[in-house]
């Protein structure tokens, strides 16, 4: 092992010692006289302590420190250890602000509860950088690493039901607000938890409102993205067309990449509708509310966006082309229930702004984590679970109650109406809840058999 | 047959666009040798630089004028400073060097807009519909057409009719012959990246009242521009108009032929016209 470095850019030589200088030595002389500890026994032996700061030490406070969004370890150090968990959810690419905003969610809801069964309370950010793979990788490493029980995240259908598969095999809890029907369908499993609703009740609690509102219009178009969500919306709708006697004059599948809705909206046009319901979701669903407001459509056509994504897509869209355009929504800032004035408060004092869907859905996943775990008297995911099963509470959109047989939350779905730029009181009241209610399938239609 | 009619229209209104944005990568790989896979973000930054330039209150006409010629600045400056260094090298380093700027432009508008896109707001002289019968089509979208045809017309003859032009005609067919002759082909470079970079950005302009402004709208830009490059041709002016419109009207279509399949048959189509003529159609052998 050479104790010399080239010097890379003057080709002088410069004496140095190697960081391992003494380890040669040592394998050169032979076979160690002494046991020395490897470096890696820094991350499993947390009790080894020392008044110097060893490499060891070091090790661990540069990994403490360069982890994002983390809670002070003590854990590390002190006799109580903490409640280890995790926020899985995209940091980095298109979904990246949800990811933030859910970031600040569980970090409000931690720092509000403070400690739970007298223990600390800790949690790592995880960047599923909206990829599945990347999602269970991390999931596996964080609850190696730090044998964190506790999951909820998960922005993505994709992402949360391969995390749901991981974290039960992983002996874990998972709580996410993902949409496909599967996680609480076919795809439940006693480790995961749904806090949103699904696309029976999102469709329920908007279609069927707006055509009692507008019992003339009997003609209705469908936008719809060629994915399973997306499916399963449409299903939900044309289930209601039939019972209702409402005409379906057409529909447009899109695929997951497409800006360009022109083509779909002219087709929409020619067909003459009295209702146009956009299924799609996220900036698609802006995408083409945008052109289709450009098109004119909002003058003789009513127009409902059954999946609408709340406060961050109103602001990026603007009152303007808001106004008068139906949406569905899973959280509303305005909603007037004792558990959300709390919410807003708290985060008017810390952020000096509303929640936003992303931030309320990783607040209220875990205070229902932490709900569960104080009622089960332990952070055993087992017992928690079994506390969390037909638990209900005074959640953000009024009582809820987490349904025993698919752990699926029932809670409320919100039928809004965008305002005019005039009647907004201040900046963030973009629309006004005309209905809400609870609808969810009979347990036995899921397809959930845990 | 109506609908065919408005959406053989909406396809012209779309493939200009698309034109618009590969005309520039067509001239810049005919002329430099060069694979810039930094076009969607000057793109990205012209979107953006016109919905700051909004923000603050200007005029959008005043932005069609300003924001290409700023972000063709930029772009000149990208080129002295960094992608200078990489012409003689092989094609993969150009593709690395740009991508690399390609995500840095890109990060960087995230942190100063952050992660969440936004409106544009049409400006007022353009929004409504016109109608003419059963055919509705948004004011603004014509008027896309327009400006571009005119734009075409002006960058036309820019190539045709100027000394600049035959100097980046000639300098496509025989860099060293143009060396030769004692032309300064390292400024026609820089100013012809500079060029394709504003014609982008004119076009990021001109697409943000349609499609908003997002971060990730760069790689979603590259990707359409790439395709109406291989299908026009490579370095051809009129390849990228053709290309552009071909491309437009098959994915309006097909939005009322096969819906899902609409974003799928562009590239189909690009395969079936490599297939036929593998330069491109009017692309050189």
């Amino acid at each position: 092992m050479p104790t010399r470095l080239t010097s890379f850019f003057s080709g002088r030589y410069y004496p140095i010692r190697c960081i391992y200088h003494d380890k040669y030595d040592e394998y050169k002389a032979g076979p160690p006289k002494r046991a020395r500890p490897s470096p890696t026994a820094a991350l499993t032996a947390p009790e080894q302590k020392g008044n110097t700061l060893d490499r060891r030490d070091l090790l661990k406070l540069a990994a403490a420190s360069a982890l994002p969004g983390c809670l002070p370890l003590r854990s590390a150090w002190g006799a109580e250890a903490a409640i280890e968990f995790g926020c899985p959810v995209p940091v980095s690419g298109a979904f990246a602000a949800n990811g933030k905003y859910a970031d600040l969610g569980m970090k409000l809801a931690l720092q509000q509860q403070g400690k739970v069964l007298g223990r600390p309370l800790a949690y790592t950010l995880l960047d599923t950088e909206g990829k599945p793979a990347t999602a269970v990788r991390k999931v596996q490493e964080l609850a190696q690493q730090k044998g964190a029980k506790f999951f909820a995240g998960g922005i993505l259908s994709s992402e949360a039901l391969a995390m749901a598969k991981e974290t039960e095999k992983a002996g874990g809890i998972f709580i996410t607000t993902a949409g496909a029907d599967e996680i609480t369908g076919s795809d439940c499993n006693r480790a995961t938890f749904r806090w949103s609703v699904p696309t029976y009740g999102a469709i329920e609690r908007t279609v069927r409102p707006l055509i009692e509102e507008h019992p003339k219009a009997k003609r209705w178009y469908t936008i719809t993205p060629q994915y399973v969500f997306g499916e399963g919306l449409l299903t939900a709708a044309k289930n209601i067309f039939a019972e209702k006697g409402i005409e379906h004059v057409g529909n447009s599948y899109h695929s997951l990449t497409e800006k360009e809705f022109s083509g779909y909206l002219t087709n929409a046009m020619a067909a003459k509708p009295d209702v146009l319901l956009l299924l799609n979701f996220g900036s698609q669903s802006s995408d083409a509310l945008r052109q289709a407001v450009s098109f004119g459509m909002k003058q003789n056509t009513i127009i409902l966006m059954a999946w609408a994504s709340g406060l961050e897509q109103f602001e990026a869209l603007g009152a303007d082309l808001c106004e008068g355009v139906y949406f569905g929504a899973q959280y509303w800032h305005g909603i007037d229930t004792p558990g959300n004035r709390e919410l807003v408060k708290l985060c008017q004092e810390t952020f000096k702004a509303n929640p936003n869907y992303s931030l309320a859905g990783s607040y209220t996943c875990t205070r229902i984590l932490l709900a569960g775990i104080e009622k089960a008297g332990s952070a055993e995911p087992a017992k928690v679970i079994e506390a969390l099963e037909g638990m209900q509470f005074e959640g953000l959109t009024g009582e809820e109650e987490v349904r025993k047989e698919d752990h699926q939350v029932l809670k409320n779905y919100y039928l809004i109406r965008g305002k005019a730029k005039s009647a907004m009181k201040d900046k963030d009241d973009y629309a006004d809840v005309l209905s809400y209610g609870k609808s969810f399938l009979p347990v036995d239609k899921t397809g959930c058999k845990m | 047959m109506n609908v065919y009619l408005l959406q053989v229209v909406n396809g012209i209104g779309i493939g200009m666009l698309y034109f618009l944005l590969a005309v520039g990568l067509s001239i810049i790989f005919g002329l430099l040798r060069f694979v810039n896979f930094a076009h969607g973000a000057f793109y990205l930054l012209g979107a953006y630089f016109c919905y700051q330039a909004v923000q603050w209150g200007m005029d959008f006409w005043l932005t069609l004028a300003v924001v290409p010629p700023l972000v063709g600045v930029l772009a000149w400056a990208a080129e002295r400073l960094l992608l200078r260094r990489v012409y003689d090298k092989p094609h993969e380093f150009h593709i690395l060097v740009t991508v690399g700027l390609a995500l840095v432009l890109q990060e960087a508008v995230i942190i100063a807009w952050g992660p969440l896109g936004s409106n544009v707001a049409t400006p007022d002289a353009l929004q409504g519909v016109v109608m003419w019968g059963s055919f509705i089509y948004p004011k603004y979208r014509l008027f896309v057409i327009a400006f571009t045809a005119v734009f075409a017309v002006l960058l036309w003859w820019l190539l045709e009719g100027t000394r600049l032009g035959s100097a980046v005609r000639a300098g496509s067919e025989s860099t060293e012959m143009v060396t030769l002759l004692g032309i300064n082909v390292y400024r026609v470079f820089g100013l012809v990246f500079a060029l394709g970079a504003a014609t982008a950005a004119l076009a990021g302009v001109l697409a943000a009242p349609i499609r908003g402004v997002e971060p990730f709208m760069a790689l979603e830009a590259l990707g359409v521009a790439f395709v109406i490059v291989v299908v026009g041709g490579m370095g051809s002016f009129g390849g990228a108009l053709i290309g552009g419109l071909l491309i437009g009207v098959v994915q309006s279509v097909m939005s009322t032929l096969w819906p899902e399949g609409a974003r799928l048959m562009i590239y189909v189509a690009m395969a079936a016209v490599l297939l036929l003529r593998p330069h491109g159609l009017l692309g050189r052998g």
